[in-house]
């Protein structure tokens, strides 16, 4: 550096702490909706949660019961199910063979068996090694699919069970008496940019609800809060990666899902790169980064654009169109940062929202699920009883903590930490120890610091220029997301006072979908270009529940 | 008020739409689907008017395969009184079909007003309600984006090139609605529940014959990739010999 | 015998560029066929001063149907009229326009007739008695070819597709009678009220300047106003943001919710060009945009992109158009 300043930045020192208003303590509205249980979050685990809930009280009723009556809702924010759902994926088919007996694998909503599959370490420069897969990520027996496809056709199969879904339905706060959760309050709708109520506005809508489940995904924020007023804690923070997903129509049939490591990640940060074919011509490409990184200009978008201009991503992708494209966060803490208790008076916490992800082989679809199915049980079985205190919530703990959930994160439970401060090599070697002695190597646990915690180096920018054939601005891909939200309406995201221009180019560049903008040395704050990945939630500005339908229109993440 | 509102079924134009395999229709894989726009205003116009009245009946009524109940739930959900789904394997593009079809019902229906949205963004003919209100001998006004009424009869503002018309029109009549009429409401949870309840009547769509047909269906040539000329008003001279010289235009 | 029958929309006693339109396209069908093309003028006393125009863009009969109960557009006596005159017989083909008449009065002509009807037409061809038109679907984002079974089909053509082109015939004036009492009609236009004087539309000016939120807030339409009038024939449009906002009356709205056009230029200020936008300019035979954002999906339907801050290079626009413009 010219001048030999090293300027850093600590992201926490400008993040604004979580808005009060997620939780509200006063009575719920005169006119609340009745609901005996509400999922938050219409995604793998609220429906899958939902689907065996209506199962097992149906069961219950033809054998005499009195639950009949249950009235089970799901509220999700997007305008259609599934569209907030974006993940890889690579599917574990294990959830779904429970919650689906009578159904075969050719029912479910998968688009092909993992048959080849191929590892690259990549160096820059255009070349790749391909190397052994890793056990940690060898898939077979696995699915290859769509989030955003799984999410509509288990909504299909909520509805055909008399589950109330209702999409467009964001919920701003939980409401509580004391310690018990009573209900939710929906978001409203139709208010103007200065806070004014528009011509179509419509007030919240409150429901009262005897268990809430909050299945809201990855940095839930309804989660985040609850956890905080109890004082709740994992024996580590909760932290994140963040992943850029394109899909593309190709021209050359890929027949292998293709994992990578290496460039063009920085040696310091944590993550990898996927290539999986839904069909042969039909083909995800994402790439995955921790986000302790540590460059404030370190831009994820960008990396995956500049994946594409190599082997052996670039063979398949050139002369094909990119159809869609998205971003979403992954908890990737796993053991150590699953919350002590993710059960309350009238609450449960499910899916990525407690964070039931494995990092390792990148899995979090059939533990939301599974989790799901757990919430379920014990909810059915607190109604039997008609007590849904915190000593009958309890269950749910108990389930999990017996179940693969919590072994298969165990037995990872230190493999991403390994990474955090130790770079790709180090984190490496300690990773495949680890996976040697199934996790008993290196002993205890090892701590980690809040992603906001770790510090960031003031770094030059990249020059990249996309080229809109093989890769693409923030703002040509954010189009892609179907991402058609009101621009009128408030900005959701709370963003600190007095932000530095190294700070707002950090935000620039962390922010996948194009929100921030530098405009001399200024912040501007573009809010309808929002995704909800929930990355600036994790280090920088807050992510609030906005006007419901707003978002991406994903239809194949 | 007895108030009628014929609505469709309309892909989200939002996506690349995909040529069918038999290359007269369009790939609805993945496609999601959503009450049309125009019809959520007339939707809306139509419970204003209840409203208004303090009285009346709304009914809405939608032609299609069963998928279309979704669509008459959700204008149920926004405070429509009752449906009506017209059954068909699949909604005909032919405007004349369509509209015998409504005509059939909605003949006996002893309705003041039908409403429909002034075009459908999927198939854009924008004929049916004209077509409904021949076929029924009542009154028509259509693109609509003002509407009071007194006394049994309506006075109507339709935008029209550079200028507007003032119409008046007794009922029973036929209204199509355009944009800036009203904002539709959104459903909201307690509407959704309600509409669950509310009664949907199902019934074979009596489809008159069609005479228009769909030989094929393309996508649009695409556009030559243009050219950026400059940056910043240094860029203006060249623009102007451009449109000048090559385009012609100036 | 297979005539054309081609519907002249008139306003206030003029005829609006569409009526040549229509005349044009009619008389290429005709031309296919040997047929003769008829034009009908509906309006008040004096419209029959308008044959002569007809006449020379190919009518070879110009059908009139005067009556001062005609001087605002009279749906129910014009759509009476036409299909009068259809129902006699020999007509393949009615044409139209797909204006805002147009589009009221095709739909009322093929429901008394019980005919197929196609609107938003961009080409019609009649080979043999095989009668196939052209019609964007979804938006724009499809185009259908689609046959019309039986006689008279009825088509109304979109606005600007068929540039009025001059081609003599003889223009026989023939009087229509107009229904027995057009007073009677239920459906009354009581008032037209038009708006600027000397105003162009935006489904009929050669030119249109368009604006978006790039300009920031409404008293700032100025600018486009301003290069429009350099222009000297062009009309004001804006996005849906825009007239959301309450910048612009709806009206002047451009795109999948408002209106449909395809002038001859288009230039686009402030405007990055959202889908539903594009759906109703893209068709525009040449397109300029204006926008300080380089990625802007404008720039990929443009023809000349400027890149820069519209507060910068409109004006020097106007000021060059208005000099351009000096010599003609």
């Amino acid at each position: 550096m010219s001048n030999g300043r090293r300027l850093t930045v600590i992201p926490a020192e400008y993040q604004p702490p979580l808005p009060s208003s997620l939780i509200v303590r006063e009575p719920l509205d005169a006119e609340a909706v009745p609901m005996d249980v509400v999922f938050v979050g219409g995604g793998p685990a609220g429906l899958a949660g939902a689907i065996e809930l209506a199962r097992l009280i149906k069961e219950d009723t033809e054998a005499g019961g009195t639950l009949g009556e249950t009235q089970i809702a799901v509220l999700e924010k997007s305008s259609g199910l599934g569209e907030h759902s974006l993940s890889g994926a690579v599917v574990n088919p294990r959830a779904f063979q429970e919650l689906f007996r009578d159904l075969a694998i050719s029912d479910l909503p998968f688009r092909a068996p993992v048959t080849n599959e191929r590892v690259y370490f990549m160096m820059g420069g255009g070349r790749a090694q391909r190397i052994p897969t890793p056990p940690t990520m060898q898939n077979h027996g696995n699915y290859i699919a769509s989030l955003s496809e799984i999410v509509r056709w288990l909504g299909e199969k909520a509805e055909a069970a008399g589950i109330n879904i209702f999409t467009g339905f964001p919920v701003s706060s939980l409401v509580m008496d004391g310690e018990k959760v009573i209900g939710v309050r929906t978001t409203p709708t139709g208010l103007m940019r200065d806070g004014s109520q528009g011509s179509s506005y419509t007030p919240p809508t409150d429901i009262s609800a005897r268990i809430t489940v909050l299945s809201e995904g990855t940095r839930g924020s309804l989660a985040q809060a609850w956890l905080d007023q109890a004082g709740i804690k994992g024996d580590n923070p909760q932290i994140y990666a963040l992943g850029v997903k394109e899909i593309w129509e190709t021209k050359k049939p890929l027949d292998a899902i293709i994992h990578t490591l290496g460039w063009p990640l920085p040696n310091d940060a944590f993550g990898g790169s996927f290539m999986y074919p839904l069909t042969p011509n039909l083909v995800a490409v994402g790439i995955v980064v921790g986000m302790d990184y540590r460059q404030t200009t370190l831009d994820v978008h960008q990396l995956l654009q500049k994946l594409k201009t190599a082997s052996p991503f670039r063979d398949y992708l050139e002369g094909g169109e990119m159809v869609e494209w998205g971003a979403k966060t992954i908890p990737e803490g796993g053991y150590y940062a699953l919350p002590k208790k993710r059960y309350g008076d009238g609450l449960l916490i499910a899916g990525d929202a407690a964070g039931f992800v494995e990092v390792a082989s990148l899995k979090g679809v059939h533990y939301a699920m599974q989790s799901g199915i757990y919430a379920a049980r014990t909810i059915f079985d607190a109604l039997k009883k008609d007590d849904v205190c915190d000593n009958t919530m309890a269950r749910y703990d108990a389930l999990v903590n017996s179940s693969y959930i919590a072994s298969d994160l165990k037995e990872r439970r230190n493999m991403r930490l390994a990474f955090q401060g130790s770079g790709l090599y180090m984190g490496g070697i300690k990773a495949t120890l680890m996976t040697l002695t199934k996790g008993a190597f290196p002993g205890g646990q090892i701590h980690s610091e809040p992603d906001a915690d770790a510090p960031k180096n003031v770094a030059p920018e990249e020059p990249f220029v996309p080229d809109g054939k093989l890769t693409f601005s923030k703002l040509d891909a954010n189009f892609k997301s179907g991402n058609a939200t009101r621009d009128t309406i408030p900005s959701h995201l709370v963003v600190g006072s007095d932000i530095p221009p190294e700070v707002a180019e950090m935000y620039v560049h962390m922010c996948p979908a194009g929100v921030y903008e530098l405009n001399d040395g200024k912040l501007v704050v573009n809010q309808a270009n929002c995704i909800d990945c929930k990355a600036t939630d994790v280090i920088g500005p807050r992510w609030t529940p906005r006007e419901g339908e707003s978002g991406p229109k994903y239809r194949l993440m | 008020m007895k108030i009628a509102v014929c609505v469709k079924r309309v892909p989200d134009m939002d996506v690349r739409f995909k040529v069918a395999a038999d290359g007269t229709s369009v790939d609805e894989t993945g496609v999601k689907f959503d009450l049309n726009d125009f019809d959520a205003w007339a939707v809306e116009a139509a419970l204003q008017l209840k409203e208004k009245a303090g009285q009346g009946e709304v009914v809405v009524i939608s032609l299609g395969p069963n998928s279309v109940q979704e669509t008459i739930r959700k204008a149920l959900s926004m405070g429509a009184d009752r449906g009506v789904h017209l059954q068909a394997d699949r909604i005909p593009f032919d405007s004349f079909a369509i509209a015998s079809a409504l005509a059939a019902e909605l003949k006996d229906g002893g309705y003041d007003l039908i409403l429909f949205g002034k075009l459908a963004p999927d198939s854009s003919n924008s004929a049916t309600g004209p077509i409904v209100a021949e076929l029924l001998n009542v009154p028509c006004v259509t693109a609509i984006s003002r509407l009071e009424m007194a006394d049994g009869r309506g006075t109507a503002k339709r935008e029209i090139e550079g200028a507007q018309e003032i119409v008046e029109f007794p009922l029973p009549a036929v209204l199509t609605v355009d944009e800036g009429l009203n904002t539709a409401r959104y459903p909201s949870l307690k509407g959704i529940m309600a509409a669950k309840k509310k009664p949907l009547e199902s019934k074979p769509a009596q489809l008159g014959e069609s005479k228009v047909k769909i030989e094929k269906i393309e996508l649009p040539p695409e556009r030559a990739a243009g050219r950026i000329v400059g940056e910043g008003a240094a860029a203006v001279p060249e623009l102007i010999k451009l449109l000048h010289t090559e385009a012609k235009v100036l | 015998m297979t005539n054309i029958l081609a519907f002249a929309e008139s306003r206030n006693g003029e005829l609006r560029k569409v009526a040549l339109e229509a005349v044009t396209a009619a008389r290429k069908l005709a031309d296919a066929t040997g047929g003769e093309v008829h034009a009908l003028v509906v309006g008040a006393s004096g419209i029959a001063s308008k044959a002569e125009q007809l006449a020379k863009h190919g009518a070879d009969v110009v059908l009139v149907a005067e009556n001062d109960a005609f001087a605002n557009y009279n749906p129910e006596a014009t759509s009476a009229i036409a299909a009068d005159r259809l129902k006699g017989g020999g007509y393949r083909v009615a044409v139209f326009a797909t204006s805002a008449q147009g589009r009221d009065l095709a739909p009322r002509v093929a429901g008394k007739l019980g005919a197929g009807i196609v609107t938003d037409v961009i080409d019609v061809a009649l080979n043999g008695d095989n009668l196939t038109v052209k019609h964007p679907m979804n938006i724009g984002k499809l185009v259908a070819t689609i046959s019309i079974q039986g006689s008279p089909a009825i088509v109304s053509l979109r606005p600007n597709t068929y540039s009025p082109v001059e081609n003599a015939k003889a223009g026989r004036v023939e009087n229509v009678s107009a229904p027995a009492d057009a007073a009677s009609s239920r459906v009354v236009v009581k008032d037209l009220v038009t708006g600027e004087k000397g105003k162009l539309d935006l489904a009929e000016a050669p030119v249109i300047v368009a604006g978006g939120r790039g300009l920031k807030a409404a008293e700032n339409f100025k600018l486009v106003e301003d290069l429009a009038d350099a222009f000297g024939n062009a009309a004001v449009g804006a996005t849906r943001a825009v007239t959301d906002d309450g910048w612009r009356p709806h009206a002047d709205q451009i795109g999948q919710t408002g209106r449909l056009v395809s002038p001859q230029l288009y230039v686009a200020v402030g405007i990055s060009g959202a889908v539903q936008h594009l759906a109703g300019m893209r068709t525009s035979k040449t397109i300029v945009a204006i926008n300080k954002d380089k990625d802007a999906p404008i720039f990929k339907v443009a023809d000349y992109g400027i890149v820069g801050d519209v507060f910068e290079v409109v004006p020097a626009l106007t000021e060059a158009v208005r000099e351009a413009r000096k010599g003609h």
